[in-house]
């Protein structure tokens, strides 16, 4: 069997990349696939907390590949979903670790055994973002509805379409808030659409149970009352092929809305 | 009294439209004219003031054929696979008339013959002119409008309307 070695990137920090992975593998593994979650972000090591995992670390990608470990050692399994396992970064040593090649090799070892391998890669263009996608053939590039992370993911795509390892990507909109849509004052998933021009695989609302899940060391696609959850196992769905409509994240008006309207009907009349 | 109720009525609506004042200019659209600008920049490392000076270039180049809404005038390049193109997209408000754009060619240049272009081919033109640019590299079109500005023989490639229209800006001023 060929699994499918996807990379998670951004460019800019903070967007949502590591939820990103560790949500949309846990979903993946709880739809019965077998996923593996890599973690390159070397020196600065973050997926193990996301996913409550910190404290079974025994090996890293560094111990794989300085040979002090096998690869299936150094994998550790999810509290709860035997399926899905976690490869960490070393916290205690920087991106030159790891070269290309050895994650192109980890990689291809990877997915003779597993479904999906889910490659976390560290914000930057650097090495670290060179290592992180040398392995896989397909990317998601996670953004916001923000000006930096618009540039920097315009950028990265750039970066992607000049690799012929990778042979798609598609763009994951993360954080974006309806409200400041509905007033125009932030831009809309159409525009980023528009202005990046790539394939939409995921919009996820801005969720405060973000916080409270990593906090707890739980995804948040645990939790089946969260949007923000249910988009990450849309986004899982579609990654497995499925045809999922896009959720409707716009709020039910309020009150103020409402009259406001009914105002503007009238002037309408006048 | 009439007067007093439509006033308070207007009062009420300016109070509930405060927040959406359609005058200005929304965060959203600022912040996609400010994305696009600097994408364009960042996609093809032209400086601003290149890009400023090929945006000119090319409208006054269409201004030959076409009446546009320079206002309006859009571009923008956009990554397609390997290829980048050049997305050109300016309102006309009317074609020309072909007296009016021969008696223009005529001017600028005398001692040719072969610009004798109808005004329809002069909006294929619109398209063509994209194309070759995607195909080429964006700075080399800077460089060459400025060094072949001098010597105009085809009008029919890219670099040469690039230019004429150093010409028919002088036109345009007379």
């Amino acid at each position: 069997m060929t699994g499918h070695v996807i990379v998670i990137t951004s460019g800019k920090g903070g967007v949502g990349k590591t939820t990103t992975s560790a949500n949309i593998g846990t979903a993946l593994a709880k739809a019965g696939n077998k996923v593996v979650l890599i973690d390159t972000d070397i020196g600065l090591r973050n997926l193990d907390l996301l996913l409550g995992l910190e404290n079974r670390i025994v090996y890293t990608i560094v111990d794989v590949v300085e040979e002090r470990c096998k690869l299936k050692q150094a994998l550790v399994k999810d509290k709860k979903n035997p399926n899905l396992s976690l490869l960490a970064a070393a916290q205690t040593r920087d991106k030159t670790s790891v070269s290309q090649e050895q994650l192109k090799d980890i990689c291809d070892q990877l997915k003779k055994k597993y479904d999906f391998i889910l490659v976390d890669c560290p914000a930057g263009i650097e090495q670290g973002f060179q290592n992180a996608v040398a392995g896989a053939s397909e990317a998601i590039v996670v953004t916001t509805p923000e000006m930096s992370a618009v540039r920097d993911a315009d950028r990265i795509i750039g970066l992607l379409e000049a690799k012929e390892e990778i042979e798609s990507y598609k763009l994951l909109l993360n954080r974006v808030r309806p409200n400041l849509i509905e007033s125009n004052d932030m831009m809309s998933v159409e525009d980023v659409v528009e202005i990046l021009s790539a394939e939409l695989i995921g919009v996820i609302p801005e969720d405060t149970g973000i916080i409270t899940s990593t906090n707890k060391g739980e995804p948040i696609v645990n939790d089946e009352t969260s949007l923000a959850g249910q988009a990450y196992r849309n986004v899982a769905r579609r990654i497995m092929g499925e045809d999922v409509p896009f959720l409707d994240l716009t709020q039910p008006k309020g009150f103020m809305a409402k009259i406001k309207n009914l105002f503007t009907k009238l002037k309408g009349k006048v | 009294m009439k007067d007093l109720f439509a006033n308070l009525y207007n009062k009420v609506l300016s109070f509930f439209h405060q927040a959406e004042n359609k005058d200005r200019e929304s965060a959203k659209d600022v912040a996609c004219n400010r994305l696009k600008l600097v994408l364009m920049q960042d996609r093809t490392n032209l400086s601003p003031a290149i890009m400023d000076r090929m945006r000119q270039e090319l409208i006054d180049l269409l201004s030959k054929y076409l009446e546009l809404d320079k206002e309006l005038l859009d571009l923008n390049f956009e990554q397609e696979d390997e290829q980048m193109a050049l997305m050109l997209s300016i309102p006309v408000i009317r074609a020309k008339e072909e007296a009016e754009i021969l008696a223009l060619l005529e001017e600028e240049d005398n001692e040719k013959e072969n610009n004798d272009e109808e005004e329809e081919t002069s909006e294929n033109e619109e398209d063509d002119e994209s194309e070759n640019d995607d195909s080429d590299d964006a700075s080399e079109i800077a460089d060459e409008s400025e060094e072949d500005s001098e010597d105009a023989e085809d009008s029919e490639t890219p670099v040469e309307s690039d230019s004429e229209n150093e010409d028919s800006e002088e036109d345009i001023e007379k």
